[in-house]
């Protein structure tokens, strides 16, 4: 037997014939959970880590470069052009903001439906959710003409005595977007608190001691706290459960609120919300399939995650599927010809490519996942996984970019065509985002340890009077 | 303007005083005064104006301009800094001249608008009898053309830098060794202005110089008609068509509906008849052959595209018909005199056209172009005569102009080695010479040259002298309309660069003392003024801009049948084969235009590329040389060749190739350099109008055009609305019921609406049967509202600035179809989807119904434009203003800062704009601002809305030359925006979206002939059916001949 693994009798084995299968596979321990999970931010750096670091915090720092380029010089050095005032900048915001919703569904809707087999993947995927947000974030930010003036947005009291406009989708966005950042980040915080004592308590060097004490805000463990701990998460997931709806329902009524055919569609609040879900689910498992093979943690990540995962992906999949196809039948059913023909324009314009793309990668890679060997088979599901989030991003640029690019007016219609500068902020984004994952899964354990041992058998010792499991000291 | 000058003597003791030391003068006091503004203390150095010397221009032109009206140019001594202003200005306040642009075709008469001693904008003027106050594009440019830092700044002799005094002694050294031999090595190519002044020092000069040679060249001239209207009736006559009078008229090759190349006069009488106010009522009938498309072209109800070569024989067979429905003889005789050609193939079109101009006898009118050789003139007069248009649609009168000889006896003479001292005063032979002239070796060959340009250009690099030229706004000058009224042409600044007139020159020559300011022109003026006080006719005369009752005398045209026939007789004959037609530029001109930013910029109205120039050619005669839009042609004949990229261009003739000229210098001025293709090369002077058997081959190189326009179709869409009169008669409301408007419900909002609470409530109609697409509003507006240029390369990535556009959409057969303009500009929706979706309500309405844009608060999400559907939101994706065009890219490293001259340009009433923000028309709010405060001035302490709101116009409407535009206040159920909303053609684009625009459009009313051939298709390019084409009609999906 492997180490760290607890004696089961034989009469436990045979209860376990009708059980689910277990969350935590060959019988880990909980001593083994806490060492496994903490030992990868106690161990020195691996070789590994260093040089993916060194790769994405240098592609970080060219979106900076980009970004600093932006500003210094005007907006026109992306492709921008007058039918066409959003494209990859907006485009790039939804498709990060749309990757956060995974994080937020699994932390606060699935822990509020009992989900236990969030435990393992929940703390990684809500801190993929904060950085998707800072990278959704940079966005809108930097896409406005004179960033100088963007405190406009906030509602402050000044001497010039102008409010917001508060009949405007931008503003909302401003407001869902922060309040988002702003859950999530608390939230996610907060379910951290319990691990950082863990760490502290494990630390074997003064500097680790002092911050991991400092962020666990003297947790003990002790029933009080236990107490206290339960009820803020609850509340902060009663929180982040309608964000999961509204922050992407409010980013779709930038377009739904318009009068852009394309853009003008009461489908959008579901349907984004679906996508996001879609995209967001697969960029969890993009990131955790590797995390999970180099970390060794398919104890807790098992097959059965992935299986869940993909099985989510291939549902909200067809959701979307459903609403591209209801937005052709409505565009025809409406009998409004402008409508009529940007959906027209989607599917034979000069942007096919994108649209039928999009169609590929979001409506067709997932239906792999109605077999269930694929959906258990690593390959598959991570391939189909990046089919996913390039499908979300082409998405978003079908939606903006070939509404915008042939509106009303025929005189006005133009192409869009991204510059250097457009393709580099956004292939750096990835690496602000992989470089704060990075630092995130070095320095905090990127596995909920003191939730995943309550999923195990012996933390519910009389499930079966029976139970003889040796209970090992816990680590909390 | 009307204040009573000069200014009165200042009391020797101040009646206001701040203290009791000032009332009583006391030299402390003095001292204190001065001490308080030490010498030097305001002075800013650097750059090429001081801040001194923008003052002091600032200042000499308010002097000269303001003291001009007492008729005496002040020496300098008299300039008024703002320190101490002159009495008749309000600082911040316009101050308007009567001026006039000399032109080819005669002057434009212009009123200047002044701020603070800088003329900033033109407008026509009101008064003149040619003009309904609207000015054209090139007139609207030509502001710009007076602060272009590439003008020409200094005295160049032999490639170096050189001082006045040195040029002047050299002017009189060739008056004291011409004197010796009367002349005889003297000459002088000048461009074509009817300056009475001008030519009385002519007379000067010929008596001084009996055998000097007088030469005058335009590349685009009309000497054809003036030569053949001298040979048909009589020598002086001269012709000029009145289209108030004609019902059915026939343009051959003729764009006389551009102002830019015929007159304001022109537009203006063909529209009084184009224009109907209601259903049923009678309109003009047009009908144009022609090889490219113009904006006459687009206007006609029937077209026929014919190749240059082929408008001989079309005339004939036009007269052979006319003569036989009339019986006219001396058409006959001309008829047969003109050489026969191969039988057109349009035999049909033809006779139904003469059947039609026929029955109109006496009301029907052939046009031809200027450009056209005195043979078609000949052959046109004959057929107006037979017409019985002579006297009633064509006027004669009898223009007494000099005598002048053409550009080859000048050169002929260069030959021959006789030109000794040759004057060039203004044009730029070497550039625009006919090619086989040589025109640059010759004059390379003469020992004494002058060159008086604006730009150091290819003429100046070859003369010995080159003279930097006034610009008109600078100097003094008079000249002829079109009409042959004499306008004054009043400066409004002192020249910025030292720059000197053609007269001053002239009158070196002729020996007569230096002129002091106005001087030359009084003198001239004094002779042609009649009777009364001759100070107080002056004074009118420059009020008014001109003196009435000096246009040319009525001449009767009688028509010398035998004269016109042996004039048809020349008619050339014309090889088969390719053939390039050299053609106007709509935006340059013939190059004289090539540095102003404003033109460039100014997408011509047909082909919609800016920044270029191209070898237009129809999508059959592409397709059968297997040309794509781009690909470079290599054009040669005889020889010559040029080189010019292709664009396939919808309603071309087949067989020909189009090419404007004025474009492809090199190394000459900064904006002009490498735009477009030189098609000088190719045209010889005895081939100006097209070159025939032209052979084609295609380089393998590709050019990338700078379209503001890459749709050509209205995609069934019904945007541009237009019916037949007919239709109209029959069904009034067909454009408010023509597709989706015809079956959506009524319009209803879901909330209320803040009530709009002023009195005035601003909105526009647009008339699309009279508007032209001549693209005069769009350079007023540049002018008007500080827009600024982006260069060719920002243009191609679509972020034209243009704040008004004109939307050209082709419609029916790709070959052959009809051609749509409408202008677009802000539509300010009442319920604007720009307004509700901006975060930080930077555009926002206001109470007389303007959507307002705030620039201040404007952070540039560009979600506003995103969400306009007119998409006439312009976003500053650079710093255009401050940032060089060709280092836009370079950010913070680029050179900062804009010219001073163009600092100078800028109209003060709007502000320049800033990288990152939003922009776009305002309805010249600045104007309508304007307007109120005159208001409340006027009204003072009584009830306001008991004095009538002055009369506010846009700067498009303004500039309109058919009055296609019109703006007012929709309250006043008296005004003509009332009324023409009233109109059932009235139409608003885009009703479906409720945005309740206040911009609304007429649809467009053609009048067909229905014996025409493809009679059936004018006039329905939103399809036949009720849905408006809406559903696949064959409205749509024209062409994309050049398409996204």
């Amino acid at each position: 037997m492997s180490e760290g693994t607890a004696v089961m009798d034989a009469s436990s084995a045979a209860a376990k014939r009708i059980e689910r299968a277990p969350l935590v596979t060959n019988n880990r321990t909980m001593s083994w959970i806490s060492d496994r999970v903490a030992s990868c931010t106690e161990r020195r750096a691996p070789t590994w880590w260093w040089i993916t670091f060194t790769l994405t915090s240098s592609l970080a720092v060219v979106s900076l470069l980009c970004i600093a380029y932006l500003i210094s010089t005007g907006v026109g050095v992306w492709g921008l052009n007058h039918p066409i005032g959003w494209a990859w900048d907006i485009t790039n915001f939804v498709f990060w903001i749309g990757i956060g919703h995974a994080g937020t569904l699994i932390s606060a809707i699935l822990y509020l439906a009992r989900q236990k087999w969030r435990t393992s993947i929940n703390r990684a995927a809500e801190a993929m959710t904060l950085f998707a947000v800072v990278c959704a974030g940079i966005f809108p930010m930097i896409h406005v003409g004179r960033i100088w003036m963007v405190w406009f947005l906030a509602p402050v009291p000044t001497s010039m005595g102008i409010w917001q406009n508060f009949r405007s989708p931008l503003l909302w966005d401003v407001f869902a977007v922060s309040t988002y950042f702003t859950v999530s980040i608390l939230f996610w915080y907060t379910g951290l608190v319990p691990d950082l004592a863990t760490l502290r308590d494990r630390a074997t060097t003064k500097i680790r001691k002092f911050f991991y004490g400092i962020g666990a805000l003297g947790w003990r463990g002790g029933n009080r706290q236990w107490k206290h701990y339960e009820m803020a998460y609850l509340i902060l997931a009663g929180l982040s459960t309608p964000l999961v709806l509204s922050v992407h329902s409010v980013v779709s009524f930038d377009f739904a609120t318009s009068v852009i055919p394309g853009w003008h569609t009461t489908i959008f609040p579901p349907y984004f919300v679906a996508g996001a879900i879609f995209g967001g689910f697969a960029m969890v498992l993009t990131i955790m399939l590797p995390a999970r093979a180099i970390f060794g943690l398919h104890d807790l990540i098992t097959d059965d995650h992935v299986d869940k995962m993909c099985k989510i992906i291939l549902l909200t999949g067809s959701m979307v599927g459903y609403a591209y196809a209801m937005e052709f039948f409505i565009a025809w059913y409406g009998g409004n010809l402008f409508e009529q023909y940007a959906f027209i324009n989607r599917a034979t314009g000069p942007y096919w490519w994108a649209y039928w793309s999009m169609i590929f990668c979001n409506v067709v890679s997932p239906q792999l996942f109605w077999f269930r060997r694929m959906r258990r088979h690593v390959l598959p599901v991570f391939i189909v996984c990046m089919f996913v989030n390039a499908g979300m991003w082409f998405e978003r640029f079908v939606i903006i970019v070939t509404s915008l690019h042939r509106d009303f007016l025929p005189s006005s219609w133009n192409m869009f065509y991204p510059t250097w500068v457009d393709i580099w902020t956004f292939t750096g984004t990835f690496g602000i985002f992989l470089t704060l994952f990075l630092l995130f899964i070095r320095w905090l354990p990127m596995i909920c340890i003191f939730e995943v041992k309550a999923v195990l058998p012996e933390a519910d010792p009389h499930y079966h009077g029976h139970h003889k499991a040796t209970i090992e000291g816990g680590g909390h | 303007m009307q204040r009573v000058l000069p200014h009165p003597e200042r009391p020797e003791r101040p009646t206001l005083w701040r203290s009791l030391d000032e009332l009583a003068a006391t030299p402390e006091f003095i001292e204190k005064l001065e001490r308080e503004f030490p010498d030097g203390a305001a002075e800013w150095h650097g750059g090429e104006l001081s801040r001194r010397n923008f003052l002091q221009l600032m200042g000499a032109s308010m002097a000269l301009a303001g003291i001009g009206l007492t008729g005496c140019r002040r020496p300098e001594a008299h300039l008024v800094a703002f320190t101490g202003s002159a009495e008749w200005t309000i600082p911040g306040k316009f101050l308007y001249y009567a001026t006039s642009q000399p032109r080819r075709q005669g002057a434009m008469p212009l009123i200047a608008t002044t701020s603070d001693g800088r003329p900033t904008k033109v407008e026509g003027n009101p008064l003149h009898p040619g003009s309904n106050g609207a000015t054209d594009a090139f007139a609207q440019a030509s502001v710009l053309d007076l602060y272009d830092p590439n003008r020409s700044k200094a005295f160049v002799q032999g490639g170096k830098q050189a001082a006045a005094p040195a040029f002047w002694a050299a002017v009189d050294k060739v008056r004291e060794t011409s004197g010796a031999d009367g002349g005889a090595g003297l000459a002088f190519l000048v461009e074509r202005t009817d300056s009475p002044t001008r030519d009385r020092l002519l007379a000067q000069l010929r008596k001084k110089f009996p055998k000097m040679l007088w030469a005058e060249y335009e590349p685009l001239g009309s000497m054809g008609a003036e030569v053949a209207a001298a040979s048909c009736f009589g020598a002086g006559v001269a012709v000029a068509p009145d289209f108030s009078r004609a019902d059915k008229v026939l343009a051959v090759d003729s764009d006389f509906l551009n102002a830019s190349f015929s007159d304001i006069e022109q537009v203006r009488s063909f529209m009084s008849r184009r224009r109907i106010s209601a259903p049923g009522q009678p309109m003009n009938r047009l009908y144009v052959a022609e090889t490219r498309y113009t904006s006459t072209g687009g206007l006609a109800d029937h077209r026929l595209r014919i190749k240059p070569s082929e408008v001989g024989s079309f005339l004939r067979a036009l007269g052979e018909n006319i003569a036989k429905l009339t019986g006219d003889a001396s058409l006959n005789t001309v008829v047969s005199a003109f050489p026969a050609g191969a039988p057109s193939a349009n035999a049909e079109w033809i006779a139904e056209c003469a059947k039609d101009l026929a029955e109109s006898k006496g009301k029907s009118l052939v046009v031809a172009g200027g450009q056209q050789p005195e043979s078609i003139h000949a052959l046109v007069f004959a057929i107006n005569t037979a017409l019985g248009a002579n006297g009633t649609a064509l006027r004669g009168m009898m223009a007494n102009r000099p005598q002048a000889a053409s550009i080859l006896d000048l050169t002929d003479a260069m030959k021959s080695g006789r030109v000794q001292s040759l004057f060039i005063l203004g044009g730029n032979p070497v550039y625009n010479a006919p090619a086989d002239l040589n025109f640059g070796d010759l004059l390379g060959a003469v020992p004494f040259s002058v060159r008086l340009g604006m730009y150091e250009d290819e003429t100046s690099a070859v003369a010995k002298w080159h003279v930097p030229q006034a610009h008109y706004l600078e100097s003094w000058g008079d000249a002829r309309s079109s009409d042959g009224t004499v306008c004054a042409v009043q400066p409004m600044i002192l020249p910025l660069w030292d720059g000197v007139n053609e007269l001053e020159i002239l009158n070196r020559l002729a020996g007569n003392p230096e002129p002091i300011g106005p001087q030359l022109v009084r003198d001239t003026f004094a002779a042609t003024a009649k009777g009364g006080d001759l100070e107080t006719q002056w004074k009118e005369f420059l009020r008014q801009g001109f003196l009435p009752s000096t246009a040319w005398p009525e001449a009767a045209l009688h028509f010398n049948a035998d004269a016109a026939a042996l004039a048809a007789a020349r008619h050339p004959k014309t090889p088969e084969g390719l053939e390039v037609a050299f053609v106007p530029s709509n935006s340059l001109d013939d190059g004289r235009y090539s540095n102003n930013g404003w033109l460039q910029e100014t997408p011509d109205f047909v082909t919609k590329i800016t920044w270029d120039n191209a070898a237009l050619v129809s999508p059959a005669t592409a397709k059968s040389l297997s040309i794509a839009t781009g690909d470079m042609l290599e054009l040669s004949a005889d020889g010559r060749s040029i080189e010019a990229a292709a664009l396939i261009t919808p309603g071309h003739a087949d067989g020909a190739i189009s090419i404007a000229l004025g474009y492809g210098r090199k190394d000459v001025t900064h904006l002009s350099d490498k735009v477009g293709f030189n098609a000088y090369p190719l045209r010889t002077s005895g081939g100006m109008l097209f070159a025939s058997n032209v052979s084609l081959r295609r380089t393998g190189a590709t050019h990338g055009f700078a379209e503001t326009q890459t749709h050509q179709s209205m995609e069934g869409r019904d945007l541009v609305r237009e019916g037949t009169a007919e239709r109209y008669a029959e069904d009034p409301t067909f454009a408010q019921t023509m597709g989706m408007d015809g079956h959506i419900p009524p319009n209803i909002s879901l909330f209320t609406h803040p009530p709009l609470t002023s009195p005035q409530q601003w909105g526009m109609v647009v008339d699309l049967s009279t508007c032209i697409g001549c693209n005069a509003c769009l350079v007023a507006c540049q002018s008007e509202n500080n827009i600024p240029i982006v260069g060719k390369e920002q243009v191609s990535r679509g972020r034209h600035m243009a704040w008004i556009r004109m939307d050209r959409y082709f419609a029916g057969d790709e070959n052959d179809p009809e051609m749509l303009a409408q202008a677009i500009m802000c539509q300010h929706c009442e319920n604007a989807t720009c307004e509700t979706v901006c975060p930080v309500n930077a555009t926002v309405h206001s109470e007389d119904g303007l959507n307002l844009m705030v620039y201040n608060r404007c952070i540039g999400t560009r979600y506003c434009a995103n969400n306009c559907p007119w998409k006439v939101r312009r976003f500053n994706f650079f710093d255009y203003n401050q940032r060089p065009l060709d280092q836009l890219y370079l950010g913070p490293l680029a050179k900062k800062g804009m010219a001073e001259s163009l600092q100078m340009s800028k109209n003060p009433n709007v502000t320049v704009r800033m990288r990152g923000v939003m922009e776009k028309c305002t309805y010249c709010i600045q104007r309508i601002e304007e307007g109120r405060i005159a208001h409340s001035i006027q009204a003072g302490a009584a009830d306001k809305s008991e004095i009538p709101f002055p009369e506010v116009k846009t700067a498009c409407q303004q500039a309109c030359p058919s009055e296609a535009i019109v703006f007012g206040n929709i309250n006043d159920l008296e005004s003509r925006v009332v009324r023409l909303k009233g109109e059932p053609r009235n139409y608003e684009m885009l009703k479906y979206l409720n945005e309740r625009a206040r911009t609304t459009y007429l649809a467009r009313i053609k009048n067909p002939n229905m014996h025409m051939p493809g009679a059936d298709k004018v006039g329905w390019a939103n399809g036949h059916s009720h849905h408006g084409g809406g559903h696949g009609a064959p409205a749509g999906h024209a062409t994309e001949a050049h398409g996204a």
